[in-house]
């Protein structure tokens, strides 16, 4: 159903093969009182329809931002200063905000962390899951009621329509974000931005939730962005992974490529900070030292501080994204090397 | 809900039997002869006095006087003054027009407190915000009687739109002034109030998910952002109509407008505790009713409030 409602949208459009989504040199800056917080420097990724792109990065890697770029909710005083944002081949960010906004939530939508401070707390699940039928598609109340509780039936919650009515504090951490889940579906959007859904979840619901995700999104085809600081939840789901560091991807690969052998250090050092059972005993694999102040960015290569393999290229010249072979990139000078040594 | 309403109620005996033997004793206590200037220039005769002493149980112990006046309450009688007016008939003259301007400040506050809330707690730093945090500031630092004074010699001896005094009919729109009067320290206070809850609740993740459902930004505000932010704004409001219902002495005594507190103002300067006494416990009682309405109000508003 999903699919011939969005094939149709693509004649219309006159829009043909090509990347769904595409973030194009994206540069986002936030004044502050001690200077230009440059959180996102020129970061390009692009998904493909029924694909999964897993953003890995750690807090402050301007992963979340780019997101909220492109969904169109980046907080005051961010602000794009550089880039494009394409959606099926149209920029969203020189389109009115009335252009715009039937695009949010109904193309492009999104589900975030922390699924108790992101529902509305005053309003019944039920209710805020039919506001998207009833302000998107004119329904009726009732009409929106059944759509709902199809949804709520959708994400696999259990006696959906006996909780309709139901407050969000009423539920658990994995219901609440079913309803998260169900409420972004809801109008059966080509885009999902699904930002860090399981962090907030036990080990268990995060498997589920994961799981359901990458059933829905193969129901309907769509694509999924999949932003994450954890490489343990992306192996099974994703198809590709943008790595992100201060801002800048430092490298995209096919997963089981990253995975096989990482073309940057600090995919290396993430990969070999997971714990494994084989080296029980052993001390844990850390990366060294912090993540740059976005205020006072190292030079050259951002991670050059914490990088056993840098030399002197690297605290002068900003690193190009190199061509690793296949559909791999890697912002490293020394990539071969790193590829090497994971052999 | 319906178990917790009940306790609430109950708790309310003690607390009354508690407050009515505070101003009983108090406003008894008062030294002065309450035949003190009551007959005109001469000393009262000595007739007049024990027939008083008679009626009003004057000459018995404090605590049996308390009975007494308990167990008529009880029974709804509110006694005569020492004029021999029936009390209920002064609270029947001066209670509605005291409702009346408590509706008025009550309108006047809420609608402009959380209009300039709301509209300064969107946009925080502009020039707008700044005038309402300083003017909020300004009022709220003010005596009621300067207020007062400086609205009478505003609108009554520069303009010339109003009357200096409120005629005895008390019309509505003969309160706007006095109104707004009584509004000022609490429309100050709910505007500093709304701005914060405004502006707190306007970067929660709630409303970046309004924002990413594609609402458009009136929704967001109006009923997303506002329906969270009015919560401890209604519970304010809720106990601000308590206290004014309790009378205004300041403002009805300088707008001349018969009500509670004007009332109770005129009976205590004649020494006349058998008007004080009554009317106060009324306005105990009618405070400490709607503080329970509040409570159960504030569980409806926010579902994760739940009386067990």
């Amino acid at each position: 159903m999903a699919e011939v409602a969005h094939q149709a949208d693509v004649t219309e459009v006159g829009y043909q093969a090509g990347p769904l989504l595409e973030v194009d040199n994206l540069h986002v800056e936030f004044p502050t009182r001690d200077g230009i917080a440059r959180a996102v420097n020129g970061v390009s990724y692009s998904l493909e329809q029924g694909k999964t792109l897993a953003v890995l990065g750690e807090s402050g890697s301007g992963k979340s931002v780019t997101a909220q770029v492109i969904m169109g909710i980046l907080d005051e005083p961010g602000h794009v200063s550089a880039g494009e944002v394409r959606f099926q081949g149209r920029n969203l960010l020189t389109m009115s905000e009335k252009e715009r906004r039937p695009l949010r939530g109904n193309k492009i939508a999104m589900i975030f962390q922390d699924a108790l401070s992101s529902l509305n707390p005053v309003f019944t699940v039920g209710w805020q899951i039919a506001e998207m039928f009833r302000v998107h598609q004119g329904l009726t109340r009732r009409e929106a009621k059944q759509k709902a509780i199809e949804m709520m039936d959708r994400v696999r919650l259990p006696a959906a329509k006996n909780r309709y009515n139901d407050y969000p504090h009423q539920f658990s951490g994995g219901m609440r974000q079913r309803i998260m889940i169900a409420m972004a579906i809801a109008l059966g959007p080509d885009v999902l931005i699904a930002d860090e859904p399981t962090t907030a979840l036990d080990v268990t619901v995060q498997a589920q939730i994961m799981g359901l995700l990458h059933d829905l999104q193969r129901e309907s085809n769509m694509g999924l962005i999949l932003i994450t600081h954890d490489l343990g939840v992306v192996a099974d789901v994703a198809d590709d992974i943008a790595v992100m560091y201060a801002g800048r991807i430092v490298e995209h690969a096919p997963v089981h490529d990253i995975y096989r052998a990482p073309a940057h250090p600090y995919t290396k050092g993430l990969i070999e900070s997971i714990p494994r059972v084989d080296l029980k005993g052993q001390e844990l694999h850390a990366i060294k030292g912090l993540p740059p102040n976005l205020l006072r960015m190292p030079s050259g290569c951002a991670f050059h501080p914490r990088c056993p393999y840098r030399t002197d290229q690297c605290m002068t010249d900003t690193p190009p994204l190199y061509d690793v072979g296949g559909t791999r990139h890697s912002a490293c000078h020394h990539w071969t090397e790193v590829i090497d040594d994971a052999r | 809900m319906g178990r917790y309403t009940l306790r609430r109620l109950l708790q309310l005996i003690p607390v009354l039997i508690g407050t009515t033997f505070i101003i009983h004793f108090l406003v008894w206590q008062l030294p002065a002869d309450p035949f003190d200037g009551r007959c005109g220039q001469r000393p009262c005769s000595e007739a007049f006095i024990a027939r008083m002493n008679e009626q009003f149980h004057l000459d018995e112990p404090f605590y049996v006087q308390y009975f007494i006046f308990l167990g008529k309450m009880l029974t709804g009688d509110f006694g005569v003054s020492f004029n021999q007016v029936p009390v209920i008939n002064l609270i029947e003259d001066a209670y509605p027009n005291t409702l009346k301007l408590a509706l008025v400040a009550l309108t006047i506050e809420a609608v402009i407190g959380v209009g300039a809330g709301v509209m300064t707690g969107l946009k925080r730093g502009g020039f707008l915000d700044n005038l309402v945090l300083v003017s909020s500031l300004f009022l709220m630092a003010l005596p009621i009687v300067v207020v007062a004074f400086f609205m009478k010699y505003l609108f009554w001896a520069q303009l010339g739109w109003i009357e200096p005094n409120v005629s005895t009919e008390v019309r509505w729109s003969e309160l706007i002034v006095p109104g707004f009067v009584l509004a000022t320290t609490s429309m100050a206070f709910i505007a500093r109030l709304m701005r914060a809850n405004i502006a707190e609740n306007s970067s929660a993740d709630f409303v970046k998910t309004a924002k990413a459902k594609g609402l458009g930004s009136g929704r967001v505000v109006g009923v997303h952002l506002l329906r969270n932010s009015l919560i401890p704004v209604v519970t304010f409001i809720g106990l601000d109509l308590g206290n004014l219902m309790a009378g205004a002495i300041v403002t009805e005594g300088i707008f001349n407008i018969n009500g509670v507190g004007l009332t109770i103002f005129r009976a205590l300067s004649l020494q006349d505790a058998t008007i004080v006494v009554p009317l106060a416990t009324m306005l105990v009682l009618v405070y400490l009713f709607m503080n329970l309405l509040v409570d159960l109000l504030y569980g409806l508003l926010d579902p994760r409030i739940r009386y067990e």
